[in-house]
Parts: structure tokens; C-alpha cells; sequence
């Protein structure tokens, strides 16, 4: 029972790590990044150079970070920027980036299959069992993260920008906002946030030119689900991965992996606006 | 992006004796997946065969004739490998085809070679009982690899009760269940047999499962690669440390996981540390003709070498390219490659010797025991030899 709630618990720790560079990017910008799991993958690659120079494993994401910010500024500048008018195109145009990137990686390190260091291995005795001491660590990390994005929406001058800009765009440029400077900080950080993403869980997985993929397909889902909240994204990630992990413990793990696209679409046909009450 | 690409490569190396260049050239089709699942691995096997096509021509060719290689890329899956095989047999029209694929793409490729009646090598190890007229297999089945790595959990660490996971598709699957039905009739018990979809990462409730039926070994059966190495880290993550049986995974790959794949069996017909004569020639030959290019060697390219052999002693043992003549010849011959000796006479499978090798801290492998001649078994009981 302990093992099930951890299984959920830290699941969804994941899934919220994985999904919140999306989110930020699709609340302030109304863009699905389809990039998002291009910039998964480059951060796993960050990792396996980084651990590579022999740095700390615990430094990779941080590493990831800056340099996925620097990648997402620049992508900004030099393509979505452009598209700003042209929603629908800016859409394609991440996409078509997504692309461009993965085989950009194939290219230089080939589509074998790479590997990070983990930071700590083996498990912490939580009471009567054992548990994946990095699991664990991840899922504080999801929640450190989370913290992190709610004071830098609510107490912080970006944040009140950001804020006017997903309210009502023209009238936040009215008062004086930059509103496109905002929209480049927001996507540096999403950027940021998603190569982050992807050094933290390297440990777990494996690092190949798709591994960003599947990852993509579930923080679309769980997005749409959440309605562009941070808590509505926790909530989103403890709903859907907690159906995964139940549905895939006691009935098929096979099932297991259909369950959030399966169980987002109903919730959105049920509510369009997904959980957000706003 | 799914086209075929065709590269055609005449070893050079052979067209020095002046009649084999006179001659019109046997064609040999390779459909290989060097795009998708199989696309890792694809390159060390065009390579091996490049080899073998190099020495043959040097020694002037097969009945004088050189030997030309047609590559194909098949997608790693079935609808590129219809266009492949189609191409192969019915534009190139070559006089063979020799070639490691996935299950899908053999068994789309199938119905093909039986239309155009054109001898088929298949040279990768696969889930068994695949059987036509015209093919031959020459890597090993569940019957001969399972053994092995069960056999020695049971003698030495007297375990009873295993746990099978996979990734859902025929290999894995038939795998699993070839498993299931062995440590059940040497009197284990199988706690759990659980699959996740191919391109599935997050084998957290499988390893929860595994945890609370605490059994005394565990046999892995997933896709090469990705799957492979996430379940393998998660494993290790979640402090899993019983015996561990990985049926899937390459010396290469256990290497790059180090410390990760330490203490995990492989079972396999070629490891790179065989102590033979000709495997070390073997080696020596890829490592001068590709140097830095080399891919490792590995118990999919192998077979390939060796079968581009087999395929020519047939050929000249029957005088003719002609196709029936060359497959009732295919069975008869034998082959000294790096792997041992190599005949294709147990129901047009090959008998062959398994190593059980174990991954030390390091990532290398190391030979704990060999199996002599270990038989396919019934595979194609239609087929006498």
C-alpha cells in the first residue's frame, strides 16, 4: 500500500517536473511547444556531456538549465518571434524545430543509445520498505520546482507581467508592458525549464535522440488537462500518473500506458477548459 | 523518408584476379533495417558482410564469379521490407538473399522470397518456427538460448521461482513464453510475467510487482536498446539485486552501462572474447579493413559473415546459382566462422555452441561456461534437414 502511494506520489513528481516548461510557455505565449521534447532530449545530452567533463551529476540539470534558457532565447529571436501573428504556423514551426533538433543530435552523437551518471543509486528505507532513493529525490525536486514558479509568478515583477500578459495581452501592452520581452523571458525559461527536465530524469532512462518523444505526448495531454495553472498541473500529474501506476499495477501495464492519453480526453470532453476553474 | 536507399558496393579488394572481372557478378541482396529500431545495430552487419565479400573476391570470386552486395534498407519494419524485397528480387534481381532483420520485416519479406523463389539467408537470432522452401537460419532460437542462463540460476543459486518481464511484441513475447514453459517443466515456478508496450519508459509498477512477488531470479526479454537499458537503471534504482537474466542485450550495450549491467547473465552465440583461431583472425580482418569506422562485432553480424560463406560453399558444392540446386546444397555444407562450426542441418536451422557470459563491474564480458552444439530443436519438422 506504502509502495503503491510512493509509485504514485513520485510518478506524478515526474510528470510535473517534465510538463511545467510546456505549461509556462503555453499560459503566457498560447503556444504548444511541440519543441518540448526536442529540448527533453537536449537536455539528457547535456547531462552525458556534462557528467562526461567528470562534473557532478547533481550539477547536470542545473547546467541544462542555463543552457536550454540561452538555446530558447535565441530559438525565439530567430523563429518564433517572427510567427507571433501566425499562432497556428508558430505551432508547425516548433514542431518542424523539434525535428531539426533531434536529427541535429543524431548527427553529431549518432542514435545510440548514451549514459549519465546517476547523482545517488539503490533505495532509503521508508519504514517497512525499501524505495528508489532517486525517485524520491526527483519528486522533491517537482515540488522545490513548483514552489520555485509560484514565487516568481506572484512576487516578483516578471511575474506580474506574466500575469497581465496571460489576463488580457492588449490591455497589459496598454499599461506599458513589454509584452514581447516577456514573452522571450517566458520562452527562454520554458526552454530552461524542459532541458532541466531532461537531465534530471536521465538517471532513470536511457538517452537517445527520441527520448523526449513519449514525454512530449504525455505533458500535451497532462497541459491540456491542467489549463495552464501550476496547480492545476499538480493536480493534473497526481490524477493521471496516479491512474497510470493504479491501472498498470492491478489491471495491465500495457493499459497502464494508454491511460493518460485516454483518461485527458475524457476529462476534456466532460469540461473543455480541463481542471482550471477559471 | 521511408524510400529505399540502395547502396550497391563491389568489394573491390577481389577484382585484381583478372577472370572473376570478366565475369557477370553474383548478386547478393542485404535488406537490413538501417533506419528505425534495427538502425543501431545495421551498420556492424553491412560491415561484417563487407568483409566477407572482400576476402571472397580476393580469392577470386565464387566459381570465378565476384561477388557484388546490394544493400537495402528495409525501416526495421514490414512495409519498408516489402519494398526492399520486392526491389531485391524483382528489379535487381539478385541470386540471394542474406540479411538480419526484425521479425516484422522477415515475415513481411516472406511471402516475397516464396513468389520469387530466391534462397534466403536469415541471420539474426529470433523467436523460432518461422519456416519456408527457400530460407535458411543460421543464429539461434529460445530453444538454445534459454537453456543456458536457467540451467545455471537453478545449479547455482538454487532458484525456484522466477519473474519475466518484456516488451510487447513477438520476440519479447515468444521469448518469455519459450521461457515460461522450460523453468516449468524443470520443476521452477513463474511468479509474474508482465510486458510493456515497445516504446514504453516507465517500468515503475512492473518493478513494484516484481518487488512484492520476491522471486529468486529474474529473466528480461525487452527491444534492444532504449527499453533494454531504462529497465535495466530503473532496476537498479529500485535496488533490485537477484540474479538477473537479460535475453536482449549485446556485449556492446552492457559495456556502455557499466556499472549498471554488473552481475547481469547474457546468453549468446558469439561474444567477441571466444577463444578460437578464427575469431581472432575474424577480428583482426574487420579491425584492418575499417579501423576507426569499426563497429564491434557482435552476435548479429557474425552470423552474416558466417552465412555469406555458407552461401558460397553451397554455390559451388551445387556448380550453379540456380535456386534449388543451392538450397538442397545449404544444409550440406559446413563453415569454420568465428562462432565454431556452422551447418544449417536441424530443419533448416543451425546447431550451435552458447556461451553464458556475465557482465563484470567494468561492462566487460567475460565467459563463464560454454554449451557445445546445443539444438535448435523442432523448428520446422516439414523440413528433414
Amino acid at each position: 500500500m506504502l509502495n503503491l502511494a510512493l509509485d504514485i506520489v513520485t510518478t506524478a513528481g515526474i510528470l510535473f517536473v517534465v510538463a511545467s516548461g510546456l505549461l509556462i510557455i503555453l499560459g503566457v505565449m498560447k503556444l504548444i511547444n511541440f519543441a518540448h521534447g526536442a529540448f527533453l532530449t537536449i537536455g539528457g545530452y547535456a547531462a552525458v556531456m556534462g557528467t562526461g567533463w567528470g562534473l557532478s551529476p547533481w550539477i547536470a540539470p542545473l547546467l541544462a538549465l542555463g543552457f536550454g534558457a540561452v538555446v530558447g532565447l535565441v530559438i525565439e529571436r530567430l523563429i518564433v518571434r517572427p510567427l507571433y501573428d501566425r499562432p497556428l504556423d508558430a505551432i508547425l514551426a516548433t514542431w518542424g524545430l523539434g525535428i531539426v533538433i533531434v536529427q541535429l543530435i543524431t548527427l553529431y552523437f549518432g542514435r545510440e543509445v548514451q549514459f549519465a551518471a546517476s547523482p545517488i543509486r539503490g533505495t532509503i528505507s521508508m519504514g517497512p520498505i525499501d524505495y528508489s532513493a532517486y525517485r524520491l529525490v526527483v519528486t522533491g525536486v517537482a515540488v522545490g520546482v513548483g514552489l520555485a514558479l509560484a514565487a516568481l509568478l506572484y512576487f516578483t515583477r516578471f511575474g506580474l507581467n506574466a500575469r497581465a500578459v496571460i489576463m488580457n495581452e492588449t490591455l497589459a501592452r496598454g499599461l506599458g508592458i513589454d509584452s514581447t520581452r516577456v514573452r522571450a523571458l517566458t520562452f527562454g525559461l520554458g526552454a530552461g525549464l524542459a532541458c532541466a527536465a531532461g537531465a534530471l530524469i536521465t538517471p532513470l532512462l536511457s538517452v537517445d535522440p527520441n527520448m523526449g518523444l513519449p514525454w512530449l505526448v504525455n505533458s500535451f495531454m497532462l497541459v491540456l488537462v491542467a489549463g495552464a495553472s501550476f496547480p492545476g498541473l499538480a493536480i493534473a500529474a497526481l490524477l493521471l500518473g496516479g491512474a497510470q501506476v493504479v491501472v498498470s499495477t492491478f489491471f495491465s501495464p500495457i493499459i497502464g500506458g494508454l491511460t493518460i492519453v485516454v483518461l485527458a480526453a475524457a476529462i476534456l470532453r466532460i469540461s473543455p477548459k480541463g481542471l482550471s476553474l477559471g | 523518408m521511408l524510400g529505399i536507399r540502395i547502396a550497391s558496393t563491389v568489394a573491390v579488394a577481389g577484382l585484381l584476379a583478372g577472370t572473376a572481372l570478366a565475369e557477370e557478378p553474383i548478386k547478393i541482396g542485404i535488406p537490413v533495417g538501417l533506419s528505425g529500431a534495427n538502425s543501431v545495430v545495421a551498420p556492424s552487419v553491412v560491415q561484417s558482410a563487407e568483409l566477407a565479400a572482400a576476402e571472397i573476391n580476393a580469392e577470386g570470386g565464387i566459381l570465378g564469379r565476384p561477388v557484388e552486395l546490394i544493400v537495402a534498407d528495409d525501416g526495421s519494419g514490414a512495409q519498408g521490407a516489402q519494398r526492399a524485397f520486392e526491389n531485391l528480387i524483382f528489379q535487381q534481381e539478385v541470386d540471394a538473399l542474406i540479411s538480419m532483420e526484425t521479425s516484422a520485416a522477415r515475415n513481411a519479406g516472406l511471402p516475397i522470397v516464396n513468389r520469387g523463389q530466391v534462397p534466403y539467408i536469415y541471420t539474426s537470432f529470433y523467436e523460432g518456427r518461422s519456416c519456408s522452401p527457400w530460407m535458411y537460419v543460421n543464429a539461434w532460437v529460445p530453444e538454445q538460448q534459454v537453456g543456458p542462463i536457467v540451467d545455471h540460476f537453478m545449479e547455482e543459486y538454487g532458484a525456484q521461482t522466477f519473474f519475466l518481464i518484456g516488451s510487447d511484441y513477438a520476440f519479447g513475447r515468444g521469448m518469455l513464453e519459450f521461457t515460461r514453459e522450460y523453468v516449468e517443466a524443470n520443476g521452477g515456478e513463474v511468479l509474474g510475467e508482465q510486458y510493456l508496450p515497445m516504446d514504453g519508459s516507465d517500468w515503475t509498477a512492473i518493478i513494484s510487482m516484481l518487488r512484492s512477488a520476491a522471486p529468486d531470479a529474474l529473466i528480461t526479454s525487452t527491444a534492444g536498446g532504449s527499453p533494454n537499458v531504462t529497465l535495466t537503471r530503473q532496476l537498479r534504482a529500485a535496488g533490485v539485486d537477484i540474479p538477473y537474466g537479460n535475453l536482449a542485450v549485446d556485449e556492446g550495450t552492457a559495456r556502455t552501462m557499466r556499472e549498471d549491467a554488473a552481475g547481469m547473465y547474457i546468453a549468446a552465440s558469439y561474444l567477441t572474447s571466444i577463444d578460437r583461431e578464427e575469431n581472432r583472425a575474424f577480428l583482426e580482418a574487420m579491425e584492418e579493413k575499417f579501423g576507426a569506422d569499426l563497429k564491434t562485432p557482435n552476435d548479429l553480424s557474425v552470423p552474416q559473415y558466417e552465412a555469406i560463406y555458407l552461401y558460397k560453399l553451397a554455390v559451388e558444392k551445387a556448380g550453379t546459382t540456380d535456386a534449388q540446386p543451392v538450397i538442397d546444397a545449404l544444409a550440406e555444407v559446413s563453415f569454420e566462422g568465428p562462432r565454431g562450426t556452422i551447418q544449417m542441418n536441424a530443419q533448416r536451422h543451425t546447431p550451435l555452441t552458447m556461451y553464458l557470459g556475465k557482465v563484470e563491474d567494468d561492462g566487460e564480458v567475460t565467459v563463464i561456461s560454454s554449451f557445445e552444439d546445443v539444438d535448435p530443436g523442432d523448428q520446422c519438422p516439414q523440413f528433414a534437414n
